[in-house]
């Protein structure tokens, strides 16, 4: 190590025990204080054990939350993780979790580090630290203003794993997940999983979707069915792209029951929804390459919960609510198609903010699928461009006499619950955590009255 | 019942930033009036020979990629656009339709994209990628001798000049070109613009100045679309306007 990279970290140490002297939580800033005294901070980092990197548009949240239940399950109950749980997933935020886990020589003492890491920061982090494992999930459109265009970002993580001989577990159904396993032809470690057709399935796109050409000879690409968005069975009929052979293919996916079977064994899950079983494909398919045990997976597919807003259910007196994250269309169609494959008549919560971490331009929710709307009787909407999702929702055909909007939070929620029944609640990034605090604010407030 | 024929070019490529909701929004405020719109689409390959049967052709915005693929077809179809256009069948076109239609677009990596050279407008943009225009946008037009405030979010790294009639006056963002006085371009039967949102989205009036155009050349006599319940987008212009034009 360096000595200005030792004396980042002794530093950045100082920083982090001054705030918590001071009474605050360190957060974000520590990091950010970090790369702006030093670009190459994260290298005065000494980490020895394996990192695992779980990166995609949606998804990544759930999966390293799962990852990092199952590594520390069973016999591995004491087994030192560490992961960022609640997302920071920029270099600022990883610097920060590890500057709090370090001591003052910058050691990192873990078993493992499972971290979720946004897909444009892939390869600054990882041009710093060891990668051992990188699961990719998904590119979809996301964030424009922000991110830019999928496929700059894609580039981005390509020209990253040009380099990279680590394993990489990929969606193979995701024409911009599965070209990046073609990215360094030396790499022998990459590992694709799959979902068979499931009875959602349609022959033509369902959704708005990217990747409709062929990465790799702009050939229209022929697709047999799509699962979900871009999501499905493809091939270039030109070059021949998409041929590649899943190593784990996820069988049999009922989504009644549900169920689904990997390697012949039949795994039942506690939610039905089919992004959902694709996030639980990766899971496995980067569980087997550290050989944890089928009962282990038992256990947590049917039992563990991310909760945090990702298919979150909140009891509120009668009513049953599930709560949902959605940053972008496919987001928010999968929980659409969730609330339609729900019998019965429900309502429907819309909590759209237009914050920097959103993205300040919302017109992605021009790209959802409201024209599917089954049995929905109300809808209440909120954040601060509630107005914006409420024209959305109208001109989709909804009739406007039952849409309410409500910007403030707490407004919405009395709006919302002031009838029983079973309800739906979307909530793009920054709306989210507000959301959930306002339905216990809610919650707490009723029962205690 | 009256119908509406409109032309959705490249639908499947210039479908960036939900421009298709252009599309639904004026199905929706068309359908509140009696009117019906049949929406038909031109992709790569087709052999549209016939714009001019079409009384609205629409196209959205796109990737740098994608403008590059379809340059060669739009080209192909030059002459039958322009006589769709001097015939006066409407053009809304938003971002990159709105640079294909100018004399040329130069995009970030250099490329020069020939463009329709219907109007004298070009469009270059930055090779820095990341030096583009991005915000909520708010500009001051002229519809039927009327002002409107149109309000939308503009996201494009191509600063457009040249520009004869501008579309409107920016009162917030950036406009045609990095911090400039006007946003796109328009004619009587032209809107050409860089706001998505969708467009017509916040601006119901701006759409009923389509329909008001498309009608009145189709039935022959001035025609005035019904006011219709725009409560929603009445109160969410107030709510932007008070946070945008402060």
């Amino acid at each position: 190590m360096g000595l200005k990279n030792g004396l980042t970290i002794f530093f950045g140490k100082i920083m982090v025990k001054c705030l918590k002297l001071i009474g605050k939580d360190a957060g974000n800033a520590p990091g950010l204080v970090l790369w702006t005294l030093n670009k190459n901070c994260l290298k005065a980092f000494k980490v020895d054990c394996p990192i695992i990197a779980v990166t995609g548009t949606n998804g990544k949240t759930s999966v390293t939350n799962y990852l990092n239940h199952i590594f520390t399950s069973g016999d591995h109950k004491d087994l030192k993780i560490i992961t960022n749980k609640q997302g920071n997933n920029l270099d600022t935020g990883i610097t920060s979790l590890l500057l709090g886990e370090c001591d003052f020589r910058g050691r990192v003492k873990a078993d493992y580090l499972v971290l979720e890491i946004d897909e444009s920061h892939v390869p600054v982090i990882f041009s710093k630290l060891k990668l051992e494992t990188l699961v990719v999930l998904n590119f979809f459109r996301d964030q424009l203003d922000r991110n830019g265009e999928v496929e700059t970002l894609i580039l981005k993580v390509k020209k990253f794993l040009e380099t990279y001989e680590g394993n990489l577990v990929l969606n193979g159904d995701d024409p911009n997940v599965a070209r990046l396993g073609l990215a360094n032809p030396n790499n022998k470690n990459v590992h694709y999983f799959s979902v068979q057709r499931y009875a959602g399935a349609t022959d033509e796109p369902y959704e708005v979707g990217e990747g409709k050409y062929c990465p790799f000879c702009n050939e229209k690409l022929e697709y047999e069915y799509y699962q979900y968005s871009h999501i499905g069975r493809f091939r270039c009929p030109k070059c021949g792209f998409g041929s590649a052979k899943p190593e784990v293919v996820v069988e049999d996916v009922d989504l009644q029951e549900p169920s689904f079977v990997i390697d012949g064994e039949k795994y039942k899950p506690s939610h039905n929804s089919i992004y959902y079983i694709y996030n639980l494909g990766a899971v496995y398919t980067a569980s087997k390459l550290y050989n944890i045990k089928k009962d282990v997976l038992h256990d947590t597919f049917e039992h563990f919960e991310v909760n945090n807003g990702r298919l979150e259910v909140f009891e509120v007196g009668s009513s049953k609510l599930l709560v949902n994250l959605a940053k972008n269309p496919v987001g928010a169609n999968m929980t659409l198609r969730v609330m339609n494959e729900h019998a019965g008549e429900k309502e429907l919560l819309f909590v759209l903010n237009d914050n920097l971490a959103d993205g300040h331009d919302v017109s992605w929710i021009w790209d959802i699928n409201f024209s599917i709307f089954k049995d929905v009787s109300r809808v209440v909407t909120s954040g601060s461009r509630a107005y914006d999702i409420a024209i959305r929702i109208k001109c989709s055909g909804y009739d406007p006499d039952r849409i309410v909007v409500k910007p403030d939070l707490d407004d919405a929620m009395k709006s919302f619950f002031s009838t029983v029944g079973d309800k739906f609640a979307i909530a793009n990034y920054t709306a989210i955590q507000p959301t959930r605090a306002a339905i216990k604010r809610y919650k707490e407030g009723t029962e205690n009255a | 019942m009256h119908k509406i024929k409109l032309l959705h070019m490249y639908p499947n490529m210039l479908d960036l930033y939900g421009d298709s909701g252009n599309v639904e929004i004026i199905k929706y405020r068309c359908g509140k009036r009696g009117i019906e719109l049949e929406v038909s689409s031109h992709v790569i390959g087709d052999d549209t020979s016939d714009f001019s049967q079409y009384d609205i052709v629409y196209l959205g915005g796109g990737a740098d990629l994608e403008q590059q693929i379809l340059a060669d077809d739009l080209l192909k179809c030059k002459d039958a656009i322009k006589s769709a256009y001097e015939s006066g069948t409407f053009f809304l076109m938003i971002c990159g339709g709105y640079q294909l239609m100018g004399q040329y677009y130069k995009d970030s990596n250099g490329e020069k994209i020939p463009g329709l050279a219907l109007f004298d407008y070009y469009t270059v943009a930055s090779t820095d990628k990341r030096n583009r225009c991005i915000g909520n946008i708010v500009i001051e037009a002229q519809l039927d001798g009327e002002k409107y405030k149109v309000i939308g979010f503009e996201n494009h790294g191509g600063q457009t000049r040249n520009v004869t009639s501008p579309f409107g006056k920016v009162l917030a963002g950036n406009g045609n070109c990095f911090s400039s006085e006007t946003e796109g371009y328009i004619e009587k039967n032209v809107v050409a613009t860089y706001l998505h949102g969708p467009l017509l989205s916040k601006n119901p009036k701006l759409c009923d100045h389509i329909i008001n155009y498309v009608m009145t050349r189709k039935t022959g006599s001035p025609y005035k679309a019904e006011p219709i319940n725009d409560k929603l987008e009445e109160e969410c212009r107030e709510v932007l306007f008070a946070r945008l034009l402060k």
